[in-house]
């Protein structure tokens, strides 16, 4: 008797045992296991595929510099140029952040580089949206001019980011992409803002509350608004400089994005209106939405895939490397 | 069946439920930060 309980006790102490070790490897395996598509975008990084040079300064703030990558192959007369923005939330992240990104695109022929920007913080409570797009604008002759004196001479552009990163890139792009030292023929990224409209911002409760709404749209514009101005919707012209959807007029590039269906960061509801105007300029432009994914865009791979595809595809079509 | 064959069937299903529960948990945590569904896309 004594013996059947002790076993009992034994078995069931075992049973708990494989559970945890199997809820363990479980963990690890969502973490850490990526899908076997994946690997066609990363690369072992060494002297055969490129160099990379890190810090260059293209403005006196101390976030003002960019890592540039240039293919090890500098016998080509003319090279595209892929610049990606980081991630972070306009107040967070690094261009070191993106290396893998950067590195699978100079493996691909592209000089690419990694600009960071003046983050919001309590040291720089002044930085916001529109004077991180500033510095991007003042970065791109910088970076083109870096790339020439190493021996690569850049004849067009594409620019992309994620999250804050394609908010800015999709500025540059439809905002400032005229005045480009070279010409942008492409733009692509994910989950970024796009617009700035008071009733798509309900995932922060800003369709409701015109004060939040005020103070938020300030901070992230730099521009006073006050929440008559939001009643009244004079808001709309003090967010234009930073909502790109409002500037693809200006200059329709080539776009590919994605966006998550339930995205917490970024307005889903924003990314609908930003495909209408794509679409009303007559933009060639794939728009992915990932159904069951928020701002990781981490529960859809099919999806996920085929949006990668996608940015290879645009690549070769406006950017071809010859 | 015999007894073994049964625990081994019982230890089967109970591997199989944590690695489950484990994937699951990071989806639900992932989904809780980001934003996003428990089911559908992905197979876990």
């Amino acid at each position: 008797m004594k013996k059947e309980r002790k076993d009992r006790i034994m078995t069931i102490r075992f049973g708990i045992l494989i559970f945890v070790f199997s809820f363990l490897l479980g963990i690890a395996s969502k973490l850490f296991i990526k899908p076997a598509w994946s690997k066609n975008y990363s690369v072992k990084w060494d002297d055969s595929i490129g160099t990379m040079i890190s810090d260059i300064a293209y403005g006196a703030g101390e976030k003002n510099t960019f890592d540039l990558y240039l293919p090890q192959n500098n016998t080509r007369e003319n090279y595209g140029l892929v610049v990606y923005l980081h991630a972070g939330g306009f107040a967070s992240g690094d261009k070191a952040d993106d290396a893998e990104t950067l590195e699978w695109l100079c493996s691909k022929g592209y000089v690419a580089a990694g600009i960071n920007y003046t983050l919001f913080s309590e040291e720089h409570s002044d930085a916001n949206v529109y004077t991180q797009s500033l510095e991007i604008k003042e970065a791109i002759p910088f970076v083109v001019e870096a790339a020439k004196q190493a021996g690569y001479n850049i004849d067009k552009m594409a620019v992309a980011g994620g999250s804050a990163g394609h908010t800015l890139a999709m500025i540059y792009a439809y905002r400032d992409g005229k005045e480009a030292p070279v010409p942008v023929v492409f733009t692509y990224g994910g989950v970024g803002p796009s617009s700035f409209y008071q009733e798509d911002w309900g995932i922060f409760g800003l369709n409701q509350d015109d004060e939040a709404c005020a103070v938020m749209f300030s901070v992230m514009s730099g521009n006073k608004i006050s929440p008559e101005e939001i009643r009244s919707g004079e808001y709309l012209k003090k967010v234009k400089p930073i909502a790109a959807s409002e500037w693809i007029s200006n200059n329709p590039v080539p776009t590919v994005v994605a966006y998550g269906k339930h995205d917490k960061m970024q307005p889903f509801a924003a990314s609908i209106k930003f495909e209408t105007a794509l679409k009303e300029n007559s933009v060639d432009y794939k728009y992915y939405v990932l159904p069951h994914s928020g701002h990781g865009l981490q529960n859809d791979n099919k999806i996920s895939r085929q949006w990668m595809e996608s940015i290879e595809e645009y690549l070769e079509k406006y950017m071809p490397v010859k | 069946m015999k007894v073994k064959d049964k625990r081994l069937v019982v230890t089967g299903i109970i591997a199989a439920a944590g690695f489950i529960f484990g994937r699951l948990a990071v989806r639900g945590i992932l989904n809780l930060l980001l934003g996003g569904t428990m089911f559908g896309g992905n197979i876990l």
